[in-house]
């Protein structure tokens, strides 16, 4: 009876504990282009997991490949502990990076197929749910040809939750979003994780990347270059920056000994340091010839360190 | 498959609720079977102005008999028997004595004389029309309008002007006038159908005359109108899937649903478009000939042939159409993929006539067992008077199944790859390649 007991616990805390998606060494060419090659990330059930990435690296083919638009040529995907290959789960939800709407219909009609599409139960109920927490309630009847671009985006956000699914993938849902819309998806967004949905979004907004999400994932010419939580990210590269502001700006910063880069962003520079070079020197280089406002020991940024692993390629093509 | 009939219901209500369907309903049937329609309704409002034709008799034996016949013709046969209204022109017989110093010159008058709509025509009786000499040309009559090649009343001519010469050489001959009218005695064949059993009283049938109706026009109808939905319905797929490519749409479906659902559920929209086009249009025919009292030649029989092969063409044509919407990146693509994915459709209406004509000729039987042709002539051999094989429709439908299970097929598998495909141009290796790969 005891025995009993332990294996339903151990079920349980697996089924708890499981993780919604596993890729497992999956590769996929398009010709003679490898877009992803060796690729394996867990993402645990209930996370926001942020996938990252320069332009054409990988992140969209990851994704279809997860959503089995595509096939990998090698590997295995598991969602929810199951493989599938070749159909639909309705219980997730997909936003594409370039996505587009029937601009006909009207919006609730719209978001009515859309949950049926998903065998979606209480469909009327979340759709006012919806359509009031984004402050889209008195267009409902409206054709979706008569919305402005921003509101589109949230009509195609709610499209692809609106039967609140388990997994939600969303491509870039925050390119092209005024500060204020962005914020009402966040906090949606963020709504879902707390009701037990797992969230795995692509951006280029590093800032929101590192507000929102618990593991951060950077895939770089199809490979997996970064994969974890921002602080074992961040602790892996070790408090190499300096953020300062002086009263001359940028101009005291040259030929100092230690000093690797140094990014201007006007009122204030960041200074990335060589290894074991002692921060207290520089402090004392630079207040020889100017003073200084604020001087701060920090880790990388995630920009930061996305723009150190993509840009040398960028540099080395520039000067190509 | 409900994800299926999800898409279809949209794609159909989408459909059916625009100003372009109900209007092209109307506009449709008119466009491609107007001309037919507007041929037998009005064949017998004919215009009814009087026509003067001069006749140049170089005979001399000829005219008079034309007159006579002229004013018989016109005492009897111009007016409703019943309303007694002039509803046939009057034909004036106006006799022209023969030019002989310049007979050309006075032909060309005569000419401009039917240019000025002075006379309707002119008759030039040949010489020696009696007895036909050496010289082919005195013995020639010709007839001299502006269009007398579908001029009737060149027709009309020929009967009093050879029942003419008959008489006068049987005068010659010393045969008694009214043994000569005996021997002119022209009788018509009348065509009639076929006697069957009428299954209510159990007794025999009469044969109906045979009509135009049940010739020509049914299958005709039934052709285009087959014709016209698979237009409403199958061909539009192309630039449809290719815009909701563009448009982005399909990707954000394709999270929900696999391709091939997306795909037949387009197509299914498609079919339940035309099945509620068809049904209006039957229905509407079938009201309409009982009205007019032709309610003997609906062909019943037809109407369920005519509903399979119609799903089973837009099934076929459809998933092709949606298939190579898939593989266009821009409108320029689609429009030159669409002609060459319509020959299967547009070739046999060349064919039509021939079919009609001889549904049981090798060229008829062959044509509609090749499956895209099946579903048209096929149907039009079935829906001509004459019986045709009965294991011909059942190869036929067998063939077109099998050609529609692998249009389905290989166009769910060059929609699955096309449909993410941006910026490549559609050729025929790649669509093949896609089709066998996948």
């Amino acid at each position: 009876m005891q025995q009993k007991q332990i294996m339903i616990v151990i079920i349980a805390e697996y089924y708890l504990n499981m993780n919604t998606i596993e890729l497992q060494g999956i590769s996929k060419s398009f010709e003679k282009h490898k877009a992803v090659d060796d690729l394996t990330l867990h993402v645990p059930k209930g996370s926001i997991y942020g996938f990252i990435g320069p332009n054409g690296s990988g992140k969209t083919t990851t994704i279809r490949m997860i959503m089995n638009i595509l096939y990998p040529d090698s590997g295995s995907i598991k969602l929810f502990g199951t493989t599938y290959r070749g159909s639909r789960l309705d219980n997730i939800g997909y936003l594409p990076e370039e996505r587009g709407l029937y601009k006909k219909m009207k919006v609730k009609e719209l978001l009515s197929f859309h949950g049926q599409l998903k065998n979606g139960k209480n469909i009327n109920n979340e759709i006012k749910y919806w359509l009031d927490k984004l402050d889209l309630q008195k267009w409902s009847n409206k054709k979706v040809e008569t919305l402005s671009k921003g509101m589109s985006q949230k009509l195609q956000f709610i499209a692809t939750i609106i039967d609140r699914p388990d997994l939600v993938i969303l491509d870039e849902p925050f390119s092209g979003l005024d500060p204020v819309n962005a914020d009402i998806i966040r906090s949606a967004v963020l709504e879902l994780q707390e009701n037990g949905t797992t969230v795995v979004f692509s951006t280029h907004d590093m800032n929101m990347a590192e507000k929102m999400c618990d593991f951060i994932f950077m895939i770089y010419k199809g490979k997996k270059v970064l994969d974890g939580t921002l602080s074992s990210i961040q602790d892996k590269y070790g408090n190499d920056t300096i953020k300062i502001q002086t009263e001359d700006g940028m101009s005291v910063l040259n030929n100092i000994e230690g000093i690797e880069k140094v990014t201007d962003f006007g009122r204030m520079q960041e200074l990335k340091i060589n290894e074991n070079t002692d921060t207290q020197k520089i402090l004392a280089a630079v207040m020889a010839n100017t003073k200084v406002n604020k001087f701060e020991i920090a880790k990388p940024s995630l920009n930061d360190i996305f723009i150190r692993i993509a840009a040398p390629e960028k540099e080395e093509g520039n000067n190509a | 498959m409900r994800k299926i009939f999800i898409l279809a219901k949209r794609e159909y209500r989408t459909a059916v609720r625009t100003k372009s369907f109900i209007i092209g309903l109307v506009i449709a049937p008119v466009f491609f079977g107007g001309g037919l329609i507007a041929y037998f309704l009005l064949k017998d409002k004919v215009d009814t102005k009087d026509k003067i034709i001069a006749v140049l008799d170089r005979s001399g034996v000829i005219a008079s008999a034309l007159e006579e016949a002229a004013n018989e013709r016109n005492e009897t046969y111009i007016f409703d028997s019943i309303t007694e209204k002039k509803i046939k022109p009057a034909y004036i017989i106006k006799t022209v004595q023969p030019d002989l110093t310049d007979p050309n010159r006075q032909k060309l008058d005569l000419s401009r004389q039917v240019r000025d709509k002075n006379i309707h025509a002119f008759l030039e009786i040949g010489h020696d029309i009696i007895h036909p000499g050496d010289d082919p040309e005195r013995s020639r009559i010709k007839y001299y309008s502006e269009n007398s090649f579908v001029d009737d009343i060149k027709n009309w001519i020929s009967w009093p002007v050879n029942n003419r010469i008959r008489q006068l050489r049987a005068v010659e001959l010393n045969i008694d006038p009214q043994a000569v009218d005996d021997l002119l005695y022209w009788i018509n064949i009348d065509g009639m159908g076929l006697i069957s059993m009428d299954n209510k009283t159990g007794g025999l049938k009469d044969a109906r005359e045979s009509n135009p109706l049940e010739s020509i026009l049914i299958p005709y109808i039934l052709m285009f109108l087959m014709f016209m939905m698979v237009m409403m319905a199958a061909v539009p797929l192309l630039s449809a899937v290719m815009e909701e490519k563009m448009e982005r749409i399909a990707e954000v479906l394709l999270g929900s649903v696999t391709p091939f659902q997306f795909m037949m559920g387009k197509v299914l929209g498609g079919i339940s478009v035309s099945l509620t086009g068809s049904s209006i249009y039957i229905i509407g025919g079938i009201i309409t000939a009982t009205q007019l009292g032709y309610e003997d030649v609906i062909p019943y029989n037809i109407i369920p042939w005519f509903l399979v092969y119609m799903v089973l063409n837009i099934l076929m044509v459809g998933s092709v159409m949606a298939a190579l919407g898939s593989a266009c990146n821009d409108s320029k693509d689609a429009q030159s993929l669409q002609f060459p994915a319509m020959l299967p459709l547009i070739l046999p209406m060349f064919f039509l006539l021939p079919v009609i004509k001889e549904p049981l000729g090798v060229l008829a039987t062959s044509l509609s067992l090749i499956p895209p042709f099946t579903p048209l002539l096929m149907l039009v051999r079935q829906a001509s008077p004459v019986s045709i094989p009965t294991w011909q429709p059942i190869a036929g439908l067998i063939g077109i199944v099998i050609f529609t299970v692998i249009s389905v097929w290989a166009g769910g598998k060059i929609f699955r790859t096309g449909i993410l495909m941006q910026g490549k141009k559609p050729k025929l290796s790649t669509l093949i390649k896609w089709a066998i790969k996948g």
